[in-house]
C-alpha cells in the first residue's frame, strides 16, 4: 500500500474516498493534501500512465512511468488504477469506483466524457459528492477553452509582472517550482474543505469550479490594492517587491558566493541601532558611527553610501554567519538557500521536517512532510504507486 | 440584526466615525456560519489566512491594539496618494489603508490592551465564547499573556488553536524573525527563481505571505471539520519554510534525490523548462513600453500551428527548428527570431490569436489589466466592490473560484479601529454600557 501512514489519533479525512483525474500540479496537488492526511486517494490513469509520469527529472536517470519524480512530487500517499476509456469493462470499473467516492477531483471535463461519464448527469445522480475541477481559466466565461502552463498562468494571472530584475531590458522572470499551478491547487484544498464542512452539515455535494487564472489574479499582494487604491502599477525589481517607486536592493552577496535577504528600512531606529552595534563589532561601520546618521533623514540622504558599506560588511563575511548573527541579533535577515542546503538545516532536523519516503524498490529517499502538524493526529506521506499497482485493491 | 452603537467617548473619538447602521453586524450566511474565530492575527500572512474564513460565513472577531497599529493600517496605500510602502507618515489615520480594508473585509474588529488584566479577562471570555483561537505573533507572545494551548483547553476543553508562523513553534530557530521575503530565502524559493549566471531575481512579492496564509487556512478548516466530526480540539502548527520547501517542486528532488547540486551554473533556468522539452518556451516583448507575452510551446503540433499563426515565415521552417529537441538546441536564435514577431503586436490581441489558434499563450497583465481588460475576471466576477467609511467604495479581489453552493457573504469592508467594540464587549460578552465608557475612557478598549 502506497497510502498515508497514520502516526497518532484519528484522521478527519481518513474515511474518504477520493477520484483523482489529473495530470498536472494543480489536480495532483490537490489530491495529494488530503492523501497525505490519511484518504483513500485513487489515481485514475490511462494505460501508459497520465503525462506527469513521462516527465523528468527522473530517478538516477531510469526514464519509465515509475521513476519519474515530477511525478513523485506531487503523488504520495496516492493508489494508481489504469483504465482504459476504450474499454466497456474498464468504463464499468471506473463508474463502480466512482460509486464508491465522495470526491472526484478532475481537471479536464473531456476526460470524463471518454471514461463515459458527464459532469452535469453526475451531479444530478449524485447530490452527496463533491466534485473540485480545477481548470486553467474555469468551467464558464470567455476564456474557458484558453489552454495554459505555469508561466501562461503566472503571465495572465499578474504574478509574473512583479518578478524579474531591475533592468527592464530582461523580461519578466517566471518563479521556479510551478507556483501558478501551485495557488490554483490551495484553493481547490480551501474550497474541498469548505465543501466538506458544509456537507457535513447539510448532507449535499457540490460543483467546486477552481480557475488557476483568478488564483493567481487574487495572490498577487500588493500589486492589486496598488491599482485598487492609488492606481499606481507596480514595477517588478531585482529579489525584492515590485513597488510603483524603485528602492533600494536588499539582497546582498557574501564571502562565499551565497546571498542573504536583508531589507534595511531606513526609517526603524532599532534595526538601524542593531545593524551599527553590529557592524561596530566587526569594526566595519567606518563613519556610520558620525551621530550625524541617528537623524532618518540623514540616513535616507546617504543611503547610497550606507548601502555600499553594507555590501562591503557582508561581503568579508559567509552567508551562514551573516543570516545566523543577524538573527541573533533580531535582524529579519534571510539566507539564500539553495536545495542541498536544506536537508543539513538543524532547525528542520530537529522538527523532523524531512521523511524517508519509501520507494518500489524498497529503499527510501528524503521527501518534505507535511507543513502543518496538528496535536490531535499525525500523518506521514506514502509512496507514490506505481502505475496500476491498485488495480485489484 | 444587531444594531451598532458607540459609547463616543474621548478615547474613542478620533478613530470611530459616525455609527452606520448597514455595518453593524448580522447573522452570516455561508458554509462556515456558527463558527466564531477570536483572531489575533496581524500583518499579511495571518490576516490573509483568516479572511478566507470570514468570507465564508464566520465570525472573524479582529483583535488590535490601538497602542501598536496593525502594519497594514499604517501602510500608505491610499486613494490618490502614490507612495511606496516604507514612506508611512508618523501617524497615520487608520482607517484609511487600503491594504488593510483588502485583508480584513468580512471581519469584526474590536481593540484590547492585553497590558491591562481587565482587557485580558475580556480576550478569555472572548475566546471562552469563540473556541477558535489565531495567532501569528513573534514566538513567546501568546505564552506572555499565558494563552498556551494547555491555557486555552482550561478555557474550553474543544479548543481549535491554529499558530502561524514562518519557523513553527519547536526547534532552535523558532524564535528567528521573519516575513514573507526571509520565508522565501530561507525555504530555497528566491534561490531557485534567476536567469543563469546572474543574481537571483527571487521574488517581487510576499509570495508566502499568501500562500501560508492558504495553508493555514486550509489547516484551520481540517481542525473544524475535525471538531465538527468527533468534537475534539486541536492545536495547528504551520511553518511557513515548511510551506515553502513543500512548494520547490521537483527540483528539489533532483537534488535530494539525485545529488544533483541546485548550485551549477545553468541553474535556475529563468523561463525555459528543462522538463519537458519546450521550445519555444518564454516571455516576449509585446507593442508599447515593458509590455510582455508569455508564449509556452510543447508540441510539435503546437510548433506547427505557431507557424501557422505567424503566416509562415521562411525561418520558422528551417530544419534547426524541426524538433523539440532542435528548437531547444537552438532557444537562443529561436527567441530572437520570435521576438521580432511579437514586438509589434498588443499583447491582448496576440494572446487572443494565439489562444484561438491553441496554442498557450498569455499577456503579462499588471493589475489594471486585471481590473479593466480581463474579460474572463469580469464575466466571473472575481473583484468585487464594497464601500467604506473613509476610504470609499473599493474593489477587493474574491475567491478565485465558483462553488456549487458554498457561496461568499461578502456583508462589509475591513473595521474601523474598534468599531465592533460595543457589539463584541457589550452584545456578545455581556458588559454594560457604563462599563464599555469606562474600559474605552481608560484606554482598556
Amino acid at each position: 500500500m502506497a497510502s498515508a501512514q497514520l502516526l497518532g489519533g484519528s484522521s478527519p479525512v481518513q474515511h474518504l474516498t477520493v477520484v483523482e483525474l489529473a495530470q498536472t500540479p494543480a489536480g495532483e496537488q490537490t489530491g495529494k493534501f488530503v492523501a497525505d492526511l490519511g484518504a483513500r486517494v485513487v489515481k485514475v490513469e490511462p494505460p501508459g500512465g497520465v503525462a506527469s509520469r513521462h516527465v523528468g527529472p527522473f530517478v538516477r536517470g531510469q526514464e519509465d512511468v515509475d521513476h519519474s519524480l515530477e511525478f513523485w512530487t506531487y503523488n504520495s500517499s496516492k493508489s494508481s488504477q489504469v483504465v482504459d476509456a476504450t474499454q466497456v469493462e474498464d468504463r464499468a470499473a471506473f463508474a463502480a469506483l466512482l460509486a464508491e467516492a465522495q470526491i472526484l477531483v478532475v481537471e479536464d471535463r473531456a476526460w470524463l466524457s471518454e471514461l463515459g461519464v458527464d459532469l452535469d448527469e453526475l451531479l444530478e445522480q449524485r447530490p452527496d459528492l463533491i466534485v473540485v475541477a480545477v481548470t486553467p481559466f474555469g468551467l464558464t466565461g470567455p476564456w474557458q477553452d484558453y489552454r495554459t502552463s505555469d508561466l501562461v498562468a503566472l503571465a495572465a494571472g499578474g504574478l509574473l509582472n512583479s518578478c524579474g530584475y531591475d533592468d527592464h531590458s530582461i523580461p519578466p522572470i517566471r518563479p521556479g517550482g510551478n507556483q501558478g499551478f501551485q495557488l490554483g491547487a490551495s484553493f481547490s484544498w480551501c474550497a474541498l474543505l469548505l465543501a466538506l464542512i458544509e456537507r457535513q452539515r447539510t448532507g449535499l455535494g457540490q460543483l467546486v469550479d477552481i480557475s488557476l487564472h483568478e488564483s493567481n489574479a487574487v495572490s498577487c499582494e500588493l500589486a492589486n490594492p496598488y491599482w485598487f487604491y492609488p492606481k499606481a502599477i507596480v514595477q517588478r525589481q531585482t529579489c525584492r517587491h515590485a513597488q510603483p517607486e524603485p528602492t533600494q536592493s536588499a539582497l546582498f552577496e557574501c564571502g562565499d558566493g551565497n546571498y542573504v535577504y536583508f531589507a534595511l528600512i531606513l526609517s526603524e531606529q532599532k534595526a538601524w541601532s542593531t545593524l551599527l552595534a553590529w557592524m561596530v563589532d566587526l569594526d566595519m561601520a567606518a563613519d556610520l558611527t558620525d551621530p550625524a546618521y541617528q537623524d532618518i533623514a540623514y540616513r535616507q540622504q546617504e543611503f547610497s553610501h550606507v548601502q555600499e558599506l553594507i555590501e562591503v560588511f557582508c561581503l568579508v563575511q559567509d552567508a551562514d554567519t551573516v543570516y545566523h548573527e543577524g538573527q541573533r541579533r533580531g535582524l529579519p535577515i534571510g539566507r539564500l538557500n539553495a536545495f542541498e542546503d536544506l536537508p543539513n538545516d538543524v532547525h528542520l532536523q530537529e522538527r523532523g521536517f524531512f521523511v524517508d519516503l519509501p520507494t518500489p524498490e524498497g529503499d527510501a529517499v528524503t521527501y518534505p512532510g507535511l507543513p502543518y502538524r496538528f496535536s490531535s493526529f499525525e500523518t506521514t506521506p506514502g509512496r507514490p504507486p506505481s502505475l496500476g499497482e491498485g488495480d485489484h485493491e | 440584526m444587531t444594531q451598532n452603537t458607540f459609547s463616543g467617548s474621548p478615547a474613542n473619538e478620533a478613530t470611530t466615525p459616525v455609527a452606520d447602521p448597514s455595518r453593524g453586524p448580522r447573522p452570516r450566511s455561508g458554509p462556515l456560519a456558527g463558527v466564531k474565530i477570536a483572531d489575533f492575527c496581524w500583518m499579511g500572512v495571518g490576516a490573509v489566512a483568516t479572511r478566507l474564513l470570514a468570507d465564508f460565513g464566520a465570525d472573524v472577531i479582529k483583535i488590535e491594539n490601538r497602542k501598536r497599529l496593525d502594519t497594514p493600517r499604517r501602510l500608505p496605500i491610499y486613494k490618490g496618494e502614490v507612495r511606496s510602502y516604507g514612506a508611512e507618515e508618523a501617524n497615520p489615520d487608520p482607517n484609511k489603508g487600503g491594504l488593510f480594508n483588502n485583508y480584513s473585509r468580512n471581519k469584526l474588529g474590536v481593540t484590547v490592551d492585553m497590558g491591562d488584566p481587565r482587557g485580558r479577562e475580556l480576550v478569555h471570555d472572548l475566546i471562552e465564547h469563540c473556541g477558535i483561537v489565531t495567532e501569528n505573533f513573534a514566538p513567546g507572545v501568546m505564552e506572555k499573556w499565558n494563552l498556551t494551548y494547555p491555557e486555552l483547553r482550561e478555557i474550553r476543553d474543544d479548543v481549535i488553536f491554529a499558530r502561524m508562523s514562518g519557523y513553527g513553534h519547536s526547534g532552535p530557530q523558532a524564535h528567528y524573525r521573519s516575513y514573507g521575503p526571509v520565508v522565501q530565502a530561507v525555504s530555497g524559493l528566491s534561490f531557485n527563481s534567476g536567469l543563469p549566471g546572474r543574481e537571483p531575481s527571487g521574488w517581487g512579492l510576499s509570495y508566502m505571505d499568501n500562500q501560508a496564509a492558504y495553508y493555514n487556512s486550509a489547516g484551520l478548516m481540517l481542525a473544524i471539520y475535525q471538531r465538527m466530526l468527533t468534537g475534539q480540539g486541536t492545536e495547528v502548527d504551520v511553518s511557513a519554510v515548511e510551506a515553502g520547501i513543500g512548494l520547490l517542486g521537483s527540483d528539489l528532488l533532483d537534488t535530494v534525490v539525485n545529488d544533483r547540486p541546485s548550485r551549477r551554473p545553468d541553474y535556475p533556468r529563468g523561463n525555459r523548462l528543462e522538463h519537458p522539452d519546450a521550445a519555444p518556451h518564454g516571455v516576449y516583448p509585446a507593442s508599447g513600453e515593458d509590455q510582455w507575452i508569455a508564449i509556452a510551446v510543447f508540441s510539435d503540433d503546437d510548433w506547427k500551428s505557431l507557424q501557422v499563426a505567424m503566416g509562415d515565415p521562411a525561418w520558422a521552417g528551417e530544419p534547426r527548428f524541426a524538433t523539440a529537441a532542435d528548437r531547444v538546441a537552438h532557444h537562443d536564435e529561436l527567441d530572437v527570431l520570435l521576438a521580432g514577431w511579437t514586438r509589434d503586436q498588443g499583447k491582448h490581441d496576440l494572446m487572443e490569436k494565439l489562444q484561438r489558434a491553441g496554442i498557450a499563450a498569455g499577456a503579462v497583465q499588471n493589475a489594471q489589466d486585471l481590473a479593466e481588460h480581463d474579460p474572463q475576471i469580469a464575466a466571473r466576477g472575481t473583484f468585487f466592490e464594497l464601500d467604506h467609511p473613509v476610504i470609499g467604495p473599493a474593489l477587493f479581489e474574491g475567491f478565485p473560484g465558483q462553488l456549487g453552493t458554498s457561496r461568499p457573504d461578502h456583508w462589509r469592508s475591513a473595521p474601523l479601529l474598534g468599531e465592533d467594540n460595543d457589539f463584541v464587549f457589550g452584545e456578545l460578552l455581556g458588559r454594560d454600557a457604563d462599563t464599555l465608557a469606562q474600559l474605552a475612557a481608560e484606554g482598556v478598549i
